[in-house]
């Protein structure tokens, strides 16, 4: 108030705040990578379209690999339970996060999310986001790689259409190229140059979770993942932010 | 539509500076939005104009800066209005 007269006047003062509006989802995150690095758990943020063949690449995983590492899921879904009881059915754990009307995962949700399931025993944890290819891009889960699932379905230029979550993607699977002799109109070469137009380290990788081509090289990534991870935490050097 | 999600944490920064400035009033909300934020600044507008009603920012404009090739999404600067 105005000390000259009393009449009420007040002030205005600048006050620089600089502050992401993802702070707070940043320091959750920061939070579950914590959790993930002390107990050796390598955790994916697995995104793409609605029908990309998310759940079916996991399935795909789970039969690669289940017999050799633990895998878990945390499955993202609007309404139902459908994508984690398909990867119970797999073999491997999996829980649902029901987001209602959110349309992507926060890291709150899979902090919270991480109560339902035994991840300390996990080696690999899979965190299937929302089908989406907006939203999720920018929510850091404590992740240490973010995957795309593209199917060849979708056409060649969605990463051009929706190029920060391709930005954000440290892999892209070109999934179902099962599909591709009935589509003849779809050029891989075309994807890979519009991938390499908009990502920072353009890497694809095609697959096949019905017949299994590529998954073995999927695995062998997963793989890299891992070890990246461990040298990385040896040396007390970050591999992803 | 993570443009209403984004603005509400936004709303839970302003009004911890609010408290802390013991404000009575926002004059003016400015942030910036890099074109890699994943933010669409029009909707991040629009929420804003729905979650302004009935708070201190009731009559403080949001002013957007946009800027080429940045992945930013910031809360710049308030302008408070304090006794």
């Amino acid at each position: 108030m105005c000390d000259v007269c009393g009449c009420g006047d007040t002030s205005v003062v600048p006050v620089d705040v600089h502050e992401r509006i993802l702070a707070g989802n940043d320091r959750a995150a920061q939070h579950n990578r914590e959790h993930f690095r002390t107990h050796s758990l390598v955790a994916v943020n697995l995104m793409g379209a609605p029908g990309a063949g998310k759940t079916a690449v996991l399935e795909a995983t789970a039969r690669a690999l289940g017999g050799q590492a633990r895998l878990g899921v945390l499955a993202g879904d609007l309404a139902t339970d459908n994508d984690a009881a398909r990867i119970r059915r797999a073999g491997i754990v999996a829980e649902s996060i029901t987001t209602g009307t959110a349309c992507h995962l926060d890291a709150e949700m899979v902090h919270h999310g991480l109560h339902r399931l035994p991840w300390r025993d996990l080696d690999y944890l899979f965190i299937e986001n929302v089908g989406n290819l907006v939203c999720p891009a920018i929510y850091d889960l404590g992740q240490e790689a973010n995957v795309v699932a593209l199917s060849v379905t979708e056409g060649e230029d969605k990463p051009v259409k929706y190029p920060t979550i391709f930005r954000k993607a440290d892999l892209v699977l070109l999934t179902k190229i099962d599909l591709l002799p009935a589509l003849p109109e779809i050029r891989v070469r075309t994807i890979e140059e519009n991938l390499e137009a908009v990502m920072l380290r353009p890497a694809m990788l095609p697959v096949s979770a019905k017949t299994g081509d590529g998954i073995a090289q999927w695995v062998q990534w997963l793989r890299g993942v891992g070890h990246r991870r461990s040298a990385a935490c040896a040396t007390g050097a970050g591999m992803f932010p | 539509m993570h443009e209403y999600s984004l603005v509400q944490a936004m709303f839970d920064q302003i009004d911890r500076v609010t408290r802390e400035h013991h404000a009575q009033s926002i004059r003016r909300v400015r942030v910036t939005i890099g074109e890699y934020a994943g933010v669409d600044p029009e909707l991040f507008q629009t929420a804003y104009e729905v979650f302004r009603i009935n708070t201190p920012c009731a009559d403080a404009p949001l002013q957007i800066t946009r800027v080429a090739g940045s992945e930013e999404l910031l809360l710049d600067q308030l302008e408070l209005e304090v006794p």
